[in-house]
């Protein structure tokens, strides 16, 4: 019950934060709305569509109006767009989801893969090609690597469509969506892939050497057997953990990525509505990735409760990094964050 | 006792912690002792009695939920009194803590942290410079100068406690609160720095507020001991009369507990 | 096993390997250090080695491949890539430093406030930072640009600081928890040592390793996050050259295929954070092996 007020109170100063910010930040919303009619506009005309769209009012009146409308259910309309807000998020969210979602999953699934295939075959040349690899792929901005994949493979193989979710004209075509989520799903698997799977694999290397595994040895247990049903089992809990935090995380990387790609999603949707002074639009996307984060930071609280009752709240967050929003590539592979969220 | 004997008058003290909103833990409840100029007062009871509460209320650590702590003639507690004589009461006050490994900062060298508190109140070491300052301390407390330089990691337990120890006496303080100062080393380095403190009080005459859970330490060192159990005071008598005449029944079985070097009348004493 | 006994515990190791190993550079990362000082240095002295001014629009000779006269090419205006990687290196490098040592800044006063702050004051900051942090980043640099107005190299070095220094406040903030409650501090504030004293003296060295890691990727993160924005169109105009501006054409050069506006000034940008990134994990294991000897 706490937890819920903190929450509800988290995103109530999200939102006046995300108002007084976006409404200090100098431009003309009638821009977005009128285009380049606005320019023509008499004064007269200027006033009238102020007090239309409600831009006349001073910031504190039009704040708690957007909070009463809210509580009614109404976010307002895009001014860009002229539909409801809710309509318009709704026609791309799901292109969103399923960059993220995917590739969420992919990065779970193939980033235990690998972890545990170099833990496995710690320190032998396979293991250090592969964190060589690794670290170098987890330096290269997102954009550029895009960039380049462009090149190769749109522009030079052309193999692969450069953007976009899909042709025009075949809209219902699964087939053809998915032709086109290849290039950027790469990216945002590979952009991540490697945070994770080095602290897979540094995990298990720390499980690998605790007390427990050397009498599983002395006792005959096969080696696999102790990897797996042991070492592993040991560090999921945690590693759920911290793949929820990374949720948002990933979810942010893929702003850039559907930029590049000219992909219509929230990530083109929010970047447009904060260059062009969308508010309405723009608050409900703060808002959305607000309690996104809020969310997943929660679940990340339970699940290390469960696995230590002496985690309080609060302090698990500090644990991860989450600067690398504004680029989307991750801090690089990290045994202090991992090692701070086992001491925490 | 002479009102001006007394150097430190605790008063009722008592403290309490809380842990959530509803439960909350009494760790002294009304305790009350003095202690005269130059005695060694020591303070017995098992682990979670509320020594060392004591201990940090008198060196303001904490601030007592009830009760007063008159040291010199000033109310340490009253904040106003306080911030008045504040340079007075942390120039003649020090503290030696239990575990020498966390009370000195691992990142700085042994002659920074003996002249530490030099440093803090600007004073001017009547030595000529610092480090001729915490190299006498250093002699003093029986290290060898050698050791100026080096990191307190790189020192055993018995020579760390001794630089915690050279840190409190720079300041040639008036009352000296050890909180349990060798309950963490090995028994002969026990024995070196008790009798260290009884050397080191003999040429000072400082008052000594010496926190142990070991009798026979006690017994060696202090002039007056108070026992004390879940938080309150329970006996206070001169060393030689509380272990001769033991009143309160939990002294009686903390005398008791005492291992005797004999191991017939050790089984005597029964089970 | 032919013996029926054998001597266990004491077993002689061959010395020769030992040898072997003991030089100098062993563990160190020579190639990254060096190969970062060649390019800091090719930045810093870039008049020396620049073969052409690199802002001078050439219209004759536009969009060139990589030959004798233009060593990596021209771009779309003419300039000469060769001059613009080492001049533009600078701004990046600059850009990276300077936002680094104001989220540095701003980490180290906020964390070791509300580490060293009554519980409730605590809470309220860090809740303050977690709404920060959940406001996604590419916005927030929008907001600040766009209150800042037009964007300079100080007032995107100035973006990139002030909406970077979360996580580091929190890693501090945990450290400070931690160590204020340790004895030595203790002690100190019994001497009478003040907050600021405590801090410099006591917390800043003792957490100064555990930040050290995190600093330096920061320099790595904001040297692309100037990059990026830059290249999608809300960090550095065209016409002020560096590693990311140069890339923001790279639209065009994907219309007409010309690989090398993209992958010159993009090689230069990884290896340099490839440098800066073996550095920073140099730095963390060797800190991290001198606490654990502690």
């Amino acid at each position: 019950m706490r937890r819920f007020l903190t929450f509800l109170i988290s995103i109530f100063l999200l939102s006046a934060v995300v108002f007084y910010m976006s409404r200090l930040a100098p431009g003309d919303p009638l821009v977005s709305y009128y285009g380049d009619r606005v320019e023509k506009m008499s004064p007269a005309e200027r006033e009238w569509a102020e007090e239309k769209l409600g831009l006349d009012d001073p910031l504190s009146i039009q704040y708690i109006r957007w909070l009463e409308n809210v509580f009614h259910g109404d976010f307002g309309i895009s001014y860009k767009y002229k539909m409801d807000v809710l309509e318009v998020i709704r026609g791309r969210i799901g292109n969103t989801l399923i960059l993220g979602g995917v590739g969420f999953l992919l990065i779970f699934v193939f980033s235990l893969l690998l972890g545990i295939f170099c833990a496995w075959h710690e320190d032998r040349m396979i293991d250090r090609v592969i964190c060589k690899a690794g670290t170098i792929i987890s330096c290269i901005p997102e954009f550029w690597l895009s960039l380049v994949l462009i090149l190769v493979f749109s522009v030079n193989l052309q193999w692969l469509p450069s953007g976009g979710a899909y042709t025009i004209g075949r809209e219902g075509d699964a087939g053809d969506r998915i032709w086109h989520l290849i290039l950027p799903m790469i990216i945002v698997v590979i952009n991540h892939l490697w945070y994770y799977a080095y602290m897979i694999r540094n995990k298990l290397l720390e499980e690998v050497r605790a007390d427990y595994v050397l009498l599983a040895r002395s006792k005959g247990l096969k080696k696999r057997n102790i990897m797996f049903r042991h070492c592993l089992q040991n560090i999921i809990p945690s590693y759920l953990s911290i793949m929820a935090i990374s949720v948002p995380h990933i979810l942010g990387g893929t702003y850039i990525i559907e930029t590049v790609f000219s992909y219509p999603g929230l990530g083109t949707l929010s970047y447009e509505s904060a260059r062009y002074q969308d508010y309405n639009l723009l608050m409900v996307l703060c808002i959305m990735s607000g309690i996104l984060v809020i969310v997943c930071n929660m679940i990340a609280q339970t699940i290390n409760e469960r696995i230590d009752p002496r985690v309080k709240m609060n302090e698990l967050v500090c644990t991860m990094d989450i600067t690398s929003e504004i680029t989307g590539v991750a801090g690089m592979p990290d045994a202090a964050d991992t090692a701070e969220v086992t001491r925490v | 006792m002479k009102e001006e004997e007394i150097l430190l008058d605790v008063q009722h003290l008592s403290h309490i912690f809380p842990i959530t909103r509803k439960i909350s833990v009494r760790a002294v409840d009304d305790v009350s002792f003095k202690i005269r100029r130059g005695e060694i007062f020591g303070l017995v009871g098992e682990s979670g009695s509320g020594k060392s509460t004591v201990a940090r209320c008198v060196m303001n650590i904490y601030k007592p939920s009830g009760g007063r702590i008159i040291y010199k003639g000033v109310d340490v507690c009253d904040s106003r009194q306080f911030r008045k004589n504040k340079r007075m009461l942390q120039t003649t006050r020090q503290i030696i803590f239990q575990d020498s490994d966390s009370s000195l900062d691992q990142r700085m060298k042994v002659c920074d942290i003996i002249s530490e508190p030099m440093r803090i109140q600007h004073m001017t070491p009547p030595r000529g410079t610092m480090r001729a300052e915490a190299e006498f301390q250093m002699h003093y407390v029986g290290l060898n100068a050698d050791y100026l330089d080096k990191y307190p990691s790189e020192l055993s337990g018995g020579q760390r406690q001794r630089v915690a120890i050279a840190r409190a006496l720079v300041m040639e303080p008036e009352l000296l609160v050890a909180d349990e100062p060798v309950a963490a080393l090995d028994v002969s380095i026990q024995a070196q720095i008790v009798n260290l403190f009884r050397h080191l009080q003999k040429e000072h005459g400082f008052s000594f507020l010496f926190i142990a859970h070991d009798l026979a330490m006690v017994e060696f060192l202090c002039d007056r001991v108070g026992v004390m159990y879940r938080g309150k005071l329970v006996e206070t008598a001169p060393v030689k009369e509380l272990f001769a005449n033991p009143k309160h029944p939990y002294t009686k079985r903390l005398l008791s507990a005492i291992p005797i070097p004999n191991p017939r009348i050790e089984r005597q004493k029964g089970l | 096993m032919t013996e029926q006994f054998e001597v266990v515990g004491i077993r002689q190791i061959p010395s020769e390997k030992q040898e072997k190993k003991n030089r100098w550079h062993e563990g160190k990362p020579v190639l990254s250090g060096g190969l970062l000082m060649l390019i800091v240095a090719g930045c810093l002295f870039c008049n020396l080695i620049m073969t052409k001014d690199p802002s001078y629009l050439d219209f004759q000779h536009y969009n060139i491949a990589p030959d004798r006269e233009f060593l990596f090419g021209t771009d779309m205006m003419g300039r000469d890539i060769f001059s613009m990687v080492w001049y533009g290196g600078r701004i990046s490098l600059f850009i990276g430093i300077v936002s680094t040592v104001i989220s540095t800044m701003i980490a180290v006063v906020f964390g070791a406030v509300s580490g060293s702050a009554p519980a409730w004051a605590d809470t309220l900051l860090m809740r303050l930072t977690e709404i920060l942090l959940s406001i996604p980043g590419l916005l927030m640099v929008i907001f600040v640009q766009a209150i800042l107005g037009k964007a300079s190299v100080l007032s995107i070095s100035f973006v990139i600081g002030i909406t970077s220094w979360m996580s580091i406040a929190k890693i501090i903030r945990t450290e400070v928890r931690q160590i204020r409650n340790s004895e030595y501090v203790i002690a100190s504030k019994c001497m009478g040592g003040s907050f600021f004293y405590i801090l410099w003296r006591h917390l800043t060295p003792n957490f100064v390793s555990s930040i050290m890691f995190m600093v330096v990727m920061n320099v790595r993160s904001a040297i692309v996050a100037e990059s990026t924005l830059s290249f999608m169109g809300i960090g550095l105009p065209v016409e002020i050259i560096s590693w990311g501006s140069m890339m923001s054409l790279a639209e065009n050069a994907l219309l007409t295929n010309s690989w090398w506006l993209i992958l010159i000034p993009g090689t230069f940008l990884i290896v340099t954070l490839l440098c800066i990134t073996n550095l920073g994990n140099y730095l963390r294991k060797n800190v991290n092996r001198r606490e654990r000897n502690i």
